[in-house]
């Protein structure tokens, strides 16, 4: 029973593992923190797993749990962002004839997003993530009312950084 | 389409560039230990609880009978047993509250759990210190006013001690000791939940300034 509920929860988290990933490159500087992280809120995950009931997708269960490891019970302090590391995280230009300004503003929103506190940091990666404000507030803990609020407000700080 | 719309198409778009862990790799970490913040809250709480019950259990022989030979033995001894009840409605608290933190909770209410706990052992220390401090003062008035008592019960005469001063230097030494103690206390609660729950703090301030 329990060797069937490990290989369940790998093969699952195996298949959403993106989620986690765009979690920790959020809310780490480097390679190290990252891994570090993800470790992390794979044990709290494997943990909360038994009381998975599947009544909700896998992947939204784990939005939930990987963003309270990475706010809340996260223990390693934040290390100062430094421009090496941004150099790192830098999207790569996949075919030749692709569009250079969108790559640039791509990287720009993420070194803008990374500078936001942890919280403000969660409301942009669910909007991104294309989260609806229910979800938003239900994982937060917040109301609908403000969530859509303070989303808006962080929308229009983003577009401020892309458009100086 | 908006900018910002398009960018978000681009972010969701790019996630064959994040790395992929195998399933190997990903089931070893199953086997590792946690290092988070509740783990850290749950054994420095319980060393905190065993400490402080500790020191409640370890009475020096000679205090004891200096107690006894006071006259305070019997009130001694109904206190401690009104302080332990009461050790023992800390620790269930304490359990409680940490049953009630869980990571699937939203971020608000898994925050306020944490804190909760946080509180109950904090509530145990100040309970502590109160009790330790009210204690050494109650104690010290008693022994002052019947300094001629203290006096022979501690042999001081045969020790060369002279009984002029004597219970002003007892009592002053007493209440140096006191406040030295629970100034390393605070020092050292400074700086163990000052590091340990700042972040966790500051989250947690902006996130009910969200919901302002």
């Amino acid at each position: 029973m329990n060797k069937e509920l490990e290989h369940s929860f790998v093969k699952q988290l195996e298949e959403n593992q993106n989620i986690a990933h765009k979690i920790c490159r959020l809310y780490t500087n480097d390679q190290d923190s990252h891994n570090d992280l993800f470790q992390e809120i794979t044990i709290q995950l494997w943990r909360a797993f038994p009381k998975f009931r599947g009544d909700s997708k896998f992947s939204t269960w784990m939005y939930r749990v990987a963003l309270n490891t990475a706010i809340t019970l996260y223990r390693k302090s934040k290390r100062q962002i430094n421009t090496q590391d941004f150099e790192s995280i830098s999207f790569k230009i996949k075919t030749e004839d692709y569009d250079d300004t969108i790559e640039q503003q791509l990287n720009l929103m993420y070194s803008a997003i990374k500078k936001l506190n942890d919280i403000d940091k969660a409301l942009v990666f669910l909007y991104l993530e294309d989260k609806s404000y229910r979800e938003i507030s239900e994982t937060l803990g917040i109301t609908e009312v403000n969530a859509r609020v303070k989303m808006n407000r962080a929308k229009e700080k983003l577009r401020k950084i892309l458009n100086p | 389409m908006d900018q910002l719309d398009e960018l978000k198409k681009e972010w969701q778009n790019r996630e064959q560039e994040l790395p992929k862990l195998s399933y190997n790799s990903i089931y070893n970490m199953l086997l590792k230990k946690s290092s988070s913040i509740v783990k850290w809250i749950f054994i420095i709480s319980i060393l905190e609880l065993l400490f402080w019950i500790g020191l409640n259990l370890v009475i020096p022989e000679d205090n004891l009978k200096l107690i006894n030979e006071m006259g305070i033995g019997d009130i001694m001894h109904y206190s401690n047993i009104v302080h332990f009840i009461i050790f023992g409605v800390f620790i269930f608290l304490f359990y409680k509250n940490h049953q009630s933190i869980k990571v699937t909770d939203s971020t608000k209410m898994l925050m306020q759990n944490i804190l909760k706990t946080r509180k109950t052992v904090r509530y145990f220390v100040y309970y502590n210190l109160g009790m330790l401090a009210s204690g050494l003062i109650i104690t010290d008035i008693y022994f002052y006013s019947r300094s001629q008592k203290l006096y022979e019960i501690m042999n001081f005469a045969s020790k060369g001690i002279p009984e002029k001063g004597f219970a002003t230097t007892f009592i002053i030494s007493q209440i140096i000791v006191g406040i030295l103690v629970v100034g390393l206390l605070i020092a050292f609660y400074w700086m163990i939940y000052g590091i340990l729950l700042k972040r966790l703090n500051n989250n947690y301030k902006e996130l009910k300034k969200l919901d302002d």
